[in-house]
């Protein structure tokens, strides 16, 4: 079987509520997807319905090609953090590990091998109703590792962790996506996936807004801005537009330029005598990309449900 | 984005971004990945263990269950000693009721003779005191004097009739054409072998058969006689909590004549006629005669005792407590799993619902059945000592129904624990599910004290409540229903609950 996870026209509603409406993606092995988007953008329910917990209305949801409810020893297939408060407050660690791990067969000895790998070895005896959210975490990612799957599934992993335990967290998604496994894990920050996801599924309202590499939505989003930090701003801004460039004052003394190459900037701001202290082509961050693409979601959003209707 | 600054650091996280990007797309599509674990199963006996780790390894769990063994045993020891206290200022006769077990009485007066091998007895019964409707007078084969020795007799009752009895309970009429039987009336008892079989008729002539019966066993040479008794004129008032039985006794008195014992021995007609001993229990009777014409008086009844007390069943009533842990923990079983979410955890480990809510039913029921067993034995040995100090002899377990009410009251809380877990499959919330179940299991029990008995008789049949039929050890006059087939309602009820929390389960989003 491979690694896969294939989502098509997924479509559930809740009530009068379009939860996930038609979505369509593709997360493969050896890398970590990330799939986000805002509270409420429909990333847990989709998540459900890929485990077979959830009952869509369309579409289908493939784990290496097969619907969840048809796999044997789930958990050796596909391991799932959906939920880290979904444990029994008076049960110890070790006890919730030890019956999920009977209920597949597996060995009790990778029971204690997935707190080790967790960090929980100290705490194993204790009940997990006195952890905090970051223990709770580290308890989820050793359910979900217990079969040592090749899918794992991670509903924001990174949420209410320490500084310590991002670090933590982002070395593990990277090493378990480096073994071949394909790894999808949700965030509604776009910044918690920096420098661990390789994809990107971003959904906005139920429905798929990009599904891209991290480099190319960088790229994308970056566009061919350039800033130019100049104490002659309105001299600066007539040299530029007068030579086709768009030109937007951001700043006393700072203006960015769009629809023209730094290097073009540069010569003519030379050729008009114009005195510049800095031409920087401007890089976006993840976080500015996600911003300009949920907005742009919203926007389409909003004529795209007028029209409908 | 307008701030410049935020612009300019952002070339030192993007580039590495990327760059982990393209490590990643170079090391990219390898082998495809597969567990480590050898071995796995997701068999029915690995998701018994799973639910079985659930249950124990929660210590509240485990403390609800030990709570549900001490409260029916604490229950049963203070009923017990509440028992005594009462039965201290009765009267002594009912100690007689001894370490057997008996719902059938054994009174009246017989005034007898020896028949030896098979042979026929012929009276008219001429008058009948009207002591009561079910007053009897008539003849009796009886296998000796032992009470509860097995017999059979045709009586003329005042007002039901000429009736063939035998064995306590069974019970024939023979008065087809109504419940009327006037006097005088003829009445006829042969013995063949084992078979006794009974005629009435009107004018000694023209014989109608009653019936047959089979007395295993009898000897070669049994008692033959007129038996005269009446029951016991009893009172009962039933208010919600309880019940109050009381009982005076009422005197029967009949005059027979014609009386003729034809034996194929030929024994002497000149043999005396007796009465048959007094003994405790027995208030007896006594007969005169003149030619040829016998007075009989007797107190008491032959047949089943309605109102005998079931000691074993008020020794394990402690269990009505009980069970309410027993319902607490067979609804948090689920409903705490969907409380907190972890259902979902429980349904990819194992997506065959089904079978999830199969595992847990067997697990809960297992461990009620073996937690109902130290509780039950428990209030049963416990209580005997309590109950002997106080002059009441409590029935050993080695009589049948005293066995079957220990060991099914551990059954009947194991039924009810899986009851409660589909309901709480069914309702997914836990203070919802122990309403109903205990609304469904003790109301009836509760309501059914303040109503009148027929419609008690209904509810008690009906509902759940039917199960807690299978701590009757005797036949009384309120019993509704067999106790196994009162067992049979409650598992309806439980099968029926299962199969809807199972259909909800795989219907419903978890």
């Amino acid at each position: 079987m491979e690694a896969t996870i294939e989502v098509r026209g997924l479509r559930k509603r809740y009530g009068q509520t379009v939860a996930v409406d038609g979505l369509s993606f593709m997360v493969r092995p050896g890398q970590v997807t990330g799939f986000v988007g805002p509270n409420g953008a429909g990333k847990s329910t989709t998540m459900r319905m890929i485990m077979g917990l959830d009952r869509p209305e369309e579409g289908t949801a493939l784990i290496g090609g097969r619907p969840y409810r048809s796999l044997r020893t789930p958990l050796c297939e596909v391991g799932a953090m959906l939920d880290s408060a979904a444990v029994h407050p008076s049960r110890g660690a070790r006890h919730h590990l030890l019956w999920v791990a009977h209920a597949n067969g597996l060995p009790a000895r990778r029971v204690d091998e997935v707190i080790d790998i967790v960090g929980l070895s100290g705490a194993a005896g204790r009940s997990a109703g006195g952890f905090s959210l970051g223990m709770r975490q580290r308890l989820g990612i050793a359910v979900a590792l217990l079969g040592d799957p090749p899918v794992l599934i991670l509903d924001e992993p990174v949420n209410g962790l320490d500084p310590e335990g991002i670090a933590w967290m982002r070395g593990l998604l990277r090493s378990l996506a480096a073994e071949g496994r394909a790894v999808l894990v949700s965030s509604h920050l776009m910044s918690e996936l920096e420098d661990s996801a390789d994809h990107l599924v971003v959904v906005g309202r139920g429905r798929l807004v990009a599904d891209t590499s991290v480099r190319e939505l960088l790229a994308a989003a970056s566009g061919d801005r350039v800033l130019v930090r100049t104490a002659s701003r309105s001299e600066a801004m007539t040299v530029l537009a007068g030579a086709g460039a768009v030109v937007a004052a951001t700043d006393r003394e700072a203006l960015t330029i769009v629809g023209m190459t730094a290097e073009r900037i540069v010569a003519l701001l030379g050729e008009g005598g114009v005195p510049f202290s800095g031409v920087a082509e401007h890089s976006a961050s993840l976080e500015e990309a996600y911003m300009e693409l949920t907005r742009d979601a919203v926007d389409f959003r909003g004529t795209a449900g007028s029209s409908g209707e | 984005m307008s701030d410049v600054t935020g612009g300019a650091a952002a070339p030192d996280a993007a580039p590495d971004a990327g760059a982990d990007a393209g490590a990643a797309s170079a090391t990219g599509s390898p082998a495809p990945y597969r567990s480590s674990v050898q071995g796995a199963r997701d068999g029915f006996p690995q998701l018994l263990l799973a639910e079985w780790t659930k249950l124990r390894s929660v210590p509240r769990w485990a403390l609800t269950m030990a709570a549900a063994v001490v409260l029916t045993i604490l229950v049963a020891l203070i009923t017990a000693g509440g028992a005594n206290a009462d039965h201290a200022g009765g009267d002594g006769e009912t100690n007689a009721r001894a370490s057997v077990l008996r719902d059938d009485q054994d009174r009246g007066h017989l005034v007898h003779r020896p028949l030896t091998g098979d042979g026929t007895l012929v009276a008219r019964v001429t008058a009948q005191k009207n002591s009561d409707p079910w007053a009897k007078a008539g003849l009796m084969l009886k296998e000796s004097n032992q009470t509860g020795a097995s017999y059979a007799a045709v009586v003329r009752t005042p007002d039901h009739g000429v009736r063939m009895q035998t064995g306590f309970s069974g019970d024939t009429t023979g008065t087809a054409r109504g419940a009327d039987a006037p006097l005088p009336r003829w009445l006829k008892l042969t013995r063949a072998g084992d078979s006794v079989t009974g005629h009435v008729s009107a004018d000694g002539a023209d014989w109608h058969r009653i019936g047959t019966v089979e007395l295993g066993g009898l000897p070669r040479t049994v008692k033959v006689g007129l038996f005269v008794g009446s029951p016991d004129d009893v009172e009962v008032t039933r208010q919600f909590g309880g019940e109050a039985v009381e009982g005076r006794p009422t005197d029967g008195k009949a005059t027979f004549d014609q009386v003729r014992v034809e034996g194929q021995a030929g024994g002497p007609q000149s043999v005396p006629w007796r009465d048959r001993e007094r003994t405790a229990g027995h208030a007896g009777g006594g007969f005169t005669q003149a030619d040829g014409t016998f007075t009989v008086t007797g107190t008491g009844d032959i047949g089943r005792d309605e109102f005998v007390d079931d000691l074993t069943r008020d020794t394990l009533s402690g269990v009505l407590i009980g069970l309410m842990a027993v319902v607490a923990l067979g609804v948090l079983f689920i409903t705490a799993e969907y409380r907190r979410g972890m259902i979902r955890t429980t349904f990819t480990a194992s997506p065959r619902r089904g079978r999830v809510l199969a595992a847990k039913a067997v697990v809960i029921g297992a461990a009620t059945f073996a937690a109902g067993l130290v509780a039950s034995f428990g209030a049963f040995l416990l209580a005997a000592p309590v109950l002997r100090s106080g002059g009441r002899q409590p029935v050993p377990l080695s009589e049948g129904p005293v066995l079957r009410a220990v060991l099914g009251t551990a059954l009947l809380l194991a039924v009810i624990a899986v009851f409660s877990l589909a309901v709480g499959a069914l309702l997914r919330h836990s203070a919802a599910a122990i309403t109903t179940v205990l609304l469904l299991v003790l109301l009836p029990l509760i309501v059914a004290t303040g109503l009148p008995l027929s419609a008690a008789t209904w509810l008690e049949r009906l509902t759940p409540a039917a199960g807690f039929a299978i701590q009757q050890t005797v036949h009384r006059y309120d019993t509704v229903i067999d106790p196994w087939a009162g067992l049979g309602v409650l598992c309806g009820y439980t099968v029926i609950a299962l199969a809807l929390a199972a259909r909800r389960l795989r219907t419903r989003d978890a």
